[in-house]
């Protein structure tokens, strides 16, 4: 699929909702030499504000569910989210935890999931192009 | 309009404002290609402060004093007792006043 509408860099937000890191190692993974998603245009940015996509790992803990959405409503339109990991699916190693609230599509709309504990970078990256297509599409329908 | 000269420096007018005027002119055209579909009055056009609720202008400074939290901490011994002094009652003021007038005062007396 070629890209016609969504003609600029993707960029992503990571946001942490309470993952044991192990996701978070594996997104790194994708950007280092070996994967180097960056010389596609796919780069992790320092705010929600200039992404294109919500990437949340983790399960959501009680503390981070009002953080969470505060930082959903601040990525502009169209914004899409991507779930990585598969506590933030359904609790995972931390089912049935005290302080959970999650899973995260309780809490703000997902568009993406990328199963695993954690998922592999090769799936991170297959996620990352479901993506960046349903971006495409979502700017198709406002051109026309 | 005069250049000035210094030495292998020089400082001119039209030089400045033609300097002046590009820069502004490069900045607006990197600001016109940024994002415009913010929504206004939404959390899109907010400030963001790492997923914190956004304080109301006036009290989203960071306050001076936690600078210098390690100066008063190693000046502990000396800032303690004079904050306590420092009471906030005028009463107490003039009796520091009146005491070390007094004080004073005797000094000079027994010096001469």
């Amino acid at each position: 699929m070629s890209l016609k509408a969504f003609k600029r860099a993707l960029w992503l937000y990571h946001i942490n909702t309470g993952s044991c890191n192990g996701c978070d190692i594996e997104i790194l993974a994708t950007l280092t030499p070996r994967y180097d998603v960056e010389r596609f245009g796919i780069v992790l940015v320092g705010s929600p504000r200039h992404a294109d996509v919500l990437l949340v790992t983790g399960p959501v803990s009680r503390q981070m569910a009002p953080r969470l959405k505060r930082v959903y409503e601040q990525v502009p339109d169209p914004k899409v989210v991507l779930q990585v990991g598969s506590c933030g699916m359904e609790g995972g190693v931390f089912y049935e935890s005290y302080n959970l609230v999650g899973p995260v599509d309780q809490i703000i709309p997902v568009d993406v999931y990328v199963p695993g504990c954690p998922p592999r970078p090769e799936a991170i990256i297959e996620g990352v192009v479901n993506v960046w297509v349903k971006l495409e599409k979502a700017a198709e329908q406002r051109i026309t | 309009m005069a250049t000035l000269g210094f030495g292998l420096d020089f400082w001119d007018p039209i030089v400045w404002v033609s300097a002046f005027v590009g820069v502004m002119a490069m900045a607006h055209f990197f600001r016109s290609r940024g994002q415009k579909k913010y929504k206004k009055g939404t959390a899109q056009t907010q400030i963001f402060l790492s997923g914190e609720e956004v304080p109301e202008a006036e009290r989203r400074h960071i306050k001076a004093h936690n600078i210098y939290w390690g100066f008063f901490q190693a000046l502990k011994g000396y800032y303690d007792p004079t904050i306590k002094a420092h009471t906030g009652i005028i009463n107490d003021y003039i009796i520091w006043f009146t005491a070390i007038a007094a004080a004073t005062a005797v000094i000079l007396f027994i010096v001469g």
